[in-house]
C-alpha cells in the first residue's frame, strides 16, 4: 500500500515539473535542486545521555517549490528546519543548499521565526531597515530605502511603519517578519509555524499574501514550512513532509498536491483531488494517534 | 483622566507637606530636648536665609559660599562618575557576552568591590600627588561597581531570539552591538548608573572631608571646627535633596528608555 502511493507520487513530481501549464512556466528555467537533505541525524546531549531527534532524513526540494512539513508536536520539524537554516548543526550527514554545504546561518535562507522575534525597539521600517543593510552593505542608502519601502508596500504596512512592534496586531507582526525575510531577496524561505498564532480569517488573508509574494518573485524562491493546519498546507503546499513521531524520526510519507495553481481557497475544497489529499493526510496523522492510543 | 491626574497631585503635595511638618515637629523636639544644642529649625531657617543670600560668594580658599561648595561637589562626581561609567559599561558588555573575559574579571569585581572607596583614597594620592584626583579617583572607583555588574547581567541576559535575527540577517558585530546588544541592556545600564550614582554622591562627602578644599563634605567639615551646626544640618538637607534630584533624573530617563514586547 504504502510503496503503492509512493510511485503514485515520483510520478506526480515528474507530471507537475513537466507539464508547463500556465502556472509552472517558471519551473523550467529554475529547475534544480535547492536543498539537498542527505542522510541528516541529529542528537542533543541531555541530562539523560544522547538523545537522536531526527534520523537519517533525506529529502530533495527543488527550486521554487513550496513544501510543507507536518508531524505531531516535539517530532523534530523545528530541528529539521533549522539544519536548513544552519542554526542547528547535524551530527550525521549535511544539508547542501544552492550547491554549497550548510555550514552556520546565512542571508541566503530567510527566516520567519515561529515567534516573528522582531526587534522590539525597531519600528517596523528600521526592522525591515536593519535586515536589508546588514545584507545589502553594498547597494547605496537609497536603493535599501526603496527596498524596504517596495516590501512594506507589498504586505500593506506603509500606514504602520513608524509603528513599535508592541503596538502591531498579531497578523501585522507576523507580515513585518514576512517583509523582512523577503526584503534581504534570499533564494530560500523558511517559515516555522508562521500563522500558528492567528485566526483563521488573518490566517486565510496571510496565506494568499504569500502567494502573492512568491508570485510577484516570479515563483522563484523556495519555501519550506512547518505547520499543523492540514489545509493550509494542502493550500500552499506542491508537496507535503509528514513525520514520524520522534524520537529518532524518520520522514513517514512525502503526499504531493498537484492541485492547479493559481488556487482559490474556495473553489479547491470542492474538488476531488483535494478531499483525497485530505483523507490520505488525516489517515496519516490518526493513524499515529491509533497506535498512539493502542500502546 | 485629566481630573484624576490633577487630584492625585494634589494629594501628593499633601503628603509632601506633611511629612515636612513632620520633619520640622521632630527637629524642634530634640532641638528642646537637647536644650538647643542642637539649634532650632527657625533658627536654622535664619542662618539658611543668609546663606542663600549670596551662594556664590568667594572670600578666598577656607571661606566660599555654598552654592560654589555646592557646585564643585558636583562637578567631581560628575567627572568620576562619567569616568567610571566609560570604564564600567564596555567592560560590563565583554564580561557580559564573553565567557572568558567574564570568568577572568568576575573574581576581581567580586573581590574588589566590597572594599570601602575611602580605602582606595591613600593609593589615588600616590597616582595623583594631589587630593583632587584622589577625590575622583574614589568616585570612579565607587561608580564601577553597579554599572558593571548591571550592564553584564542586561548583556548576558539578551535573549537567544536576538541572537538569532542577528545571525539570521548577517549583522555585522557592530551592527549587533548597536541594535540588538545596547537597546536591549540599556535599561539594566541605566538601573546600574542609578545606583552608581547614589553611591558616588554618598562617597563625595566622605571624600572631600579627606581631601578638604572646596566642596560640600569640606563644607560640613568646616561647618563642624567652626562650631556652627545650622550649617551642618543645612548641608545634611542639602546633600540629602541633590543625592535625590540626580535618583529623579536617572529615574526619569529609565522610564524614558524602557520598551515593551
Ligand atoms: N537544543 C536542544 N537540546 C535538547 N533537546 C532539544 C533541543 N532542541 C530540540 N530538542 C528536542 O528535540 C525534540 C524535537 O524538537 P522540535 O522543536 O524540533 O520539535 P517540533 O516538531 O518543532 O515540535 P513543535 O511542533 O511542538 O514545534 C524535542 O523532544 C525537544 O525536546
Ligand atoms: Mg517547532
Amino acid at each position: 500500500m504504502k510503496t503503492n502511493h509512493l510511485e503514485q507520487s515520483n510520478i506526480a513530481t515528474s507530471e507537475s515539473i513537466l507539464v508547463d501549464s500556465e502556472n509552472n512556466y517558471h519551473k523550467i528555467n529554475t529547475q534544480g535542486t535547492s536543498i539537498d537533505i542527505q542522510d541528516v541525524s541529529v542528537s542533543f546531549r541531555t541530562s539523560k545521555g544522547i538523545s537522536t531527534v531526527i534520523k537519517k532524513i533525506n529529502l530533495q526540494i527543488a527550486k521554487g517549490e513550496i513544501v510543507a512539513i507536518i508531524g505531531h508536536s516535539g517530532c523534530g520539524k523545528s530541528t529539521l528546519m533549522n539544519t536548513i537554516s544552519g542554526m542547528v548543526t547535524p551530527t550525521q550527514g549535511r544539508v547542501i543548499v544552492n550547491n554549497k554545504i550548510v555550514v552556520g546561518p546565512s542571508p541566503d535562507r530567510g527566516i520567519v521565526f515561529q515567534n516573528y522575534s522582531l526587534l522590539p525597539w525597531l519600528s517596523v521600517y528600521q526592522n525591515i531597515y536593519e535586515a536589508v543593510d546588514a545584507v545589502m552593505k553594498d547597494k547605496r542608502k537609497k536603493e535599501k530605502k526603496a527596498i524596504v519601502e517596495e516590501n512594506l508596500e507589498a504586505v500593506g504596512l506603509i500606514p504602520h511603519r513608524s509603528k513599535l512592534p508592541k503596538e502591531l496586531s498579531g497578523g501585522m507582526k507576523q507580515r513585518v517578519a514576512i517583509a523582512r525575510a523577503f526584503a534581504i531577496n534570499p533564494s530560500i524561505l523558511l517559515l516555522d509555524e508562521p500563522f500558528g498564532a492567528l485566526d483563521a480569517l488573518t490566517k486565510s488573508s496571510m496565506h494568499v499574501e504569500l502567494l502573492k509574494l512568491w508570485n510577484l518573485d516570479n515563483r522563484n524562491k523556495t519555501i519550506v514550512m512547518v505547520t499543523h493546519d492540514i489545509e493550509e498546507a494542502i493550500f500552499l503546499a506542491d508537496r507535503i513532509v509528514v513525520m514520524n513521531d520522534g524520537p529518532s524520526a524518520t520522514i513517514k510519507e512525502i503526499v504531493d498536491i498537484p492541485l492547479q495553481r493559481p488556487r482559490n481557497k474556495k473553489d479547491i475544497v470542492h474538488e476531488p483531488l483535494y478531499a483525497e489529499i485530505h483523507d490520505r493526510l488525516l489517515s496519516l496523522l490518526i493513524k499515529k494517534f491509533s497506535i498512539k492510543d493502542m500502546e | 483622566m485629566k481630573q484624576i491626574f490633577q487630584i492625585k497631585n494634589t494629594f501628593s503635595l499633601l503628603y509632601f507637606l506633611m511629612s515636612a511638618l513632620l520633619l520640622v515637629g521632630i527637629w524642634k523636639v530634640i532641638s528642646i530636648l537637647t536644650e538647643g544644642e542642637i539649634p532650632s529649625p527657625a533658627a536654622t531657617w535664619l542662618i539658611f536665609q543668609e546663606m542663600l543670600s549670596d551662594p556664590f560668594y568667594d572670600y578666598g580658599p577656607n571661606d566660599k559660599g555654598i552654592g560654589l561648595q555646592l557646585w564643585n561637589s558636583v562637578k567631581r562626581v560628575f567627572i568620576g562618575f562619567s569616568l567610571g561609567s566609560l570604564i564600567a559599561i564596555p567592560l560590563g558588555m565583554l564580561m557580559g557576552s564573553n565567557k572568558l573575559a567574564m570568568r577572568l574579571f568576575n573574581p576581581l569585581v567580586q573581590v574588589f568591590r566590597p572594599v570601602s572607596p575611602l580605602a582606595w583614597f591613600p593609593l589615588g594620592l600616590l597616582a595623583f600627588k594631589n587630593a583632587e584626583g584622589a577625590t575622583i579617583f574614589i568616585i570612579t572607583i565607587t561608580s564601577l561597581w553597579s554599572t558593571l555588574i548591571n550592564t553584564a547581567f542586561g548583556v548576558s541576559s539578551i535573549p537567544q531570539e536576538y541572537k538569532n535575527v542577528s545571525t539570521a540577517f548577517g549583522f555585522s558585530k557592530w551592527k549587533y552591538i548597536v541594535k540588538i546588544m545596547i537597546p536591549y541592556a540599556l535599561p539594566h545600564i541605566i538601573t546600574g548608573l542609578r545606583l552608581s550614582i547614589g553611591v558616588a554622591w554618598m562617597v563625595i562627602v566622605a571624600g572631600e572631608m579627606l581631601s578638604g578644599g572646596i566642596g560640600i563634605g569640606f563644607f560640613v567639615w568646616d561647618s563642624w571646627n567652626a562650631l556652627s551646626l545650622e550649617k551642618i544640618l543645612i548641608a545634611i538637607l542639602i546633600i540629602g535633596i541633590v543625592g535625590l534630584l540626580l535618583d529623579k533624573f536617572f529615574n526619569l530617563i529609565q522610564k524614558l528608555t524602557v520598551y515593551e514586547n
